[in-house]
């Protein structure tokens, strides 16, 4: 999944100038993430696989330093959050995924934001939360809606598409066969057996997607729907995922920041959380 | 010079297509292709394969057989199958054309898994399937491996190097992944939970074969039977010797193949 790797900086701060440098590490199910600020401001931003999440933690903030001439050691706090949060051994501190999903959000969107919906590889959590974005609540999904993220690649996998594509081409179809919506592995045998009937490969995915976002709808309106509403994580890059919660909520998302991908928002939340503990200790 | 026929059998399965060529009691060649969206297109890459492994011209081909799940999608032109075999029959037939000692056939596939018990001519006296709530046992098998990073054949390995008895789910494949996991993020190592993770596939045919009398000699077809840490913990689980087949992914296909005369 080399595709998902990515590494970027922006030239224009100089880290050498800098006060203060912090770092939020996101060890998630399927990838992690890693932002490095730079007094405050987003410096490096990296993503690689989750594998053993210990060396995924080194490797995707190794990732971040790569082509800066930033070593770790001037990291002055390093915060590590996501399900591996504990296998970030370098970290000072660990905070959870919620509460760093909830600053993230509200520093990207602003204080308009009281609902988030971050929907991962493994997980799929609501958190509502203040216009100082502090967390008040979450709902966890849960386990047989557990890993819609990576079912829906093993199933791009099985079909032999991309990820990235699958979801505009669920945008193609007008009609598309009801699957099971109570269980991914449900739905991805549905799939399967559909592909051998009359109907379209473009129905089968539009049918699929439908089915993981009525799962998802279902959690969002569990929790309760309070404006306005952003979505994170890797799913938020899902086209018909998107709009089909929408019609589902009768609700619009604020719209993506094109400076921000969706899916290093908690990474983000942890490194401002990182620079807000090392301000405290003085 | 052979003068027996040659019979192409056709297995259609949810995720792969496989292909083989018999004549008499020999196998002559074999392919296969993935399934994807045009299991016909799958269907006929798999048969060039089988033909060209052979080394024989689809003009010597005396009759085709298909079986599997799309086993009448794959009767399109320009495959011209004469003739489908369900599952089961073809996996009973297969089985004791690979060992003439086996009674009952245990098949892991993509997506359905299944156990057959036949008499010693090959017909079929009870047949069990898994219930849906385990259906993709082979689909969870490949993603864990890509979820650890490692190959197919890499996962066995990893597994067969555990040290720690870990457990995941016992019923569902989706709340097994989720598991295992959590496992990694909480530091497990990966063998360990590579070796949960093939346990709780070999659980779930346990569970559905031990449902049905298990006659002597039980063998084990579909791809998974490659997979030496499943075949570690399926007889140790079924408290019984289970052996292995040749070609185990090839048994539906070639009991298509054989199935073209005989019995109509």
């Amino acid at each position: 999944m080399s595709e998902h790797e990515y590494a970027s900086v922006n030239e224009k701060l100089d880290w050498k100038k800098a006060r203060v440098i912090v770092a939020g590490v996101d060890v998630g199910a399927v990838n992690s993430k890693t932002v490095i600020l730079v007094d405050g401001q987003p410096y490096a931003v990296s993503q690689v696989a989750t594998r053993a999440p210990k060396e995924s933690a080194l490797k995707v903030m190794n990732a971040a330093l790569a082509n800066t001439g930033l070593t770790q050691d001037k990291i002055q706090y390093t915060v590590g959050t996501g399900c591996g949060r504990t296998q970030v051994t370098f970290a000072q501190k660990t905070i959870s995924e919620i509460v760093c999903g909830a600053t993230g959000a509200v520093h990207v969107w602003g204080p308009s934001v009281r609902t988030v919906l971050d929907a991962g590889g493994q997980s799929c959590r609501v958190i509502h939360c203040t216009d100082k974005g502090k967390a008040t609540g979450f709902l966890w999904n849960d386990k047989c809606a557990a890993g819609i993220g990576r079912s829906m690649e093993a199933f791009a996998d099985l079909i032999k598409k991309e990820l990235t594509e699958i979801g505009d081409i669920a945008l193609q179809s007008e009609q598309f066969p009801k699957l099971s919506d109570f269980c991914s592995v449900y739905a991805q045998s549905e799939a399967l057996d559909l592909m051998r009937t009359k109907v379209s490969p473009e129905e089968v995915i539009t049918g699929y997607h439908r089915a993981m976002a009525r799962r998802i709808s279902t959690l969002v309106s569990r929790a309760g729907m309070k404006k306005d509403f952003v979505i994170i994580g890797g799913l938020a890059k899902n086209p018909a995922i998107v709009d089909a919660l929408e019609n589902t909520l009768k609700v619009h998302r604020l719209a993506p920041k094109p400076e921000w991908d969706p899916q290093v928002i908690v990474a983000f939340g942890a490194a401002l959380i990182a620079n807000a503990f090392h301000k405290r200790q003085g | 010079m052979n003068k027996e026929k040659i019979f192409a059998g056709i297995d259609a399965g949810h995720v792969r297509t496989k292909a083989v060529l018999v004549r008499g009691k020999e196998i002559l060649g074999y392919g296969s292709a993935a399934t994807g969206f045009d299991a016909v297109n799958a269907a006929q890459e798999a048969l060039t394969r089988a033909l060209e492994a052979a080394k024989v011209s689809r003009d010597d081909v005396a009759g085709i057989v298909s079986t599997g799940i799309f086993r009448d999608v794959v009767k399109a032109l320009p495959i011209a199958v004469q003739r489908t075999v369900p599952e089961y029959m073809a996996d009973a037939k297969g089985a004791l054309f690979l060992n003439k000692n086996s009674r009952t056939v245990i098949d892991i596939g993509a997506n359905v898994h299944k156990a057959v018990h036949y008499d010693k001519d090959g017909n079929l006296l009870d047949v069990i399937q898994n219930d849906k709530c385990a259906d993709g046992v082979g689909i969870f098998y490949t993603t864990m491996a890509k979820a650890l990073g490692v190959s197919e054949e890499g996962l066995s390995e990893l597994a067969l190097a555990s040290t720690k008895q870990l457990s995941v789910a016992i019923h569902c494949a989706a709340s097994a992944e989720s598991e295992a996991i959590g496992l990694l993020c909480q530091g497990e190592e990966a063998a360990d939970v590579a070796d949960a993770s093939l346990r709780f596939i070999v659980e779930r045919v346990a569970a559905m074969a031990s449902t049905m009398p298990l006659e002597q000699e039980v063998v084990v077809a579909g791809g998974l039977a490659k997979c030496k840490a499943l075949m570690k913990h399926l007889p140790v689980l079924l408290k019984q010797d289970v052996t292995l087949l040749n070609l185990p992914e090839y048994v539906g296909a070639i009991g298509a193949a054989i199935s073209y005369e005989g019995e109509k």
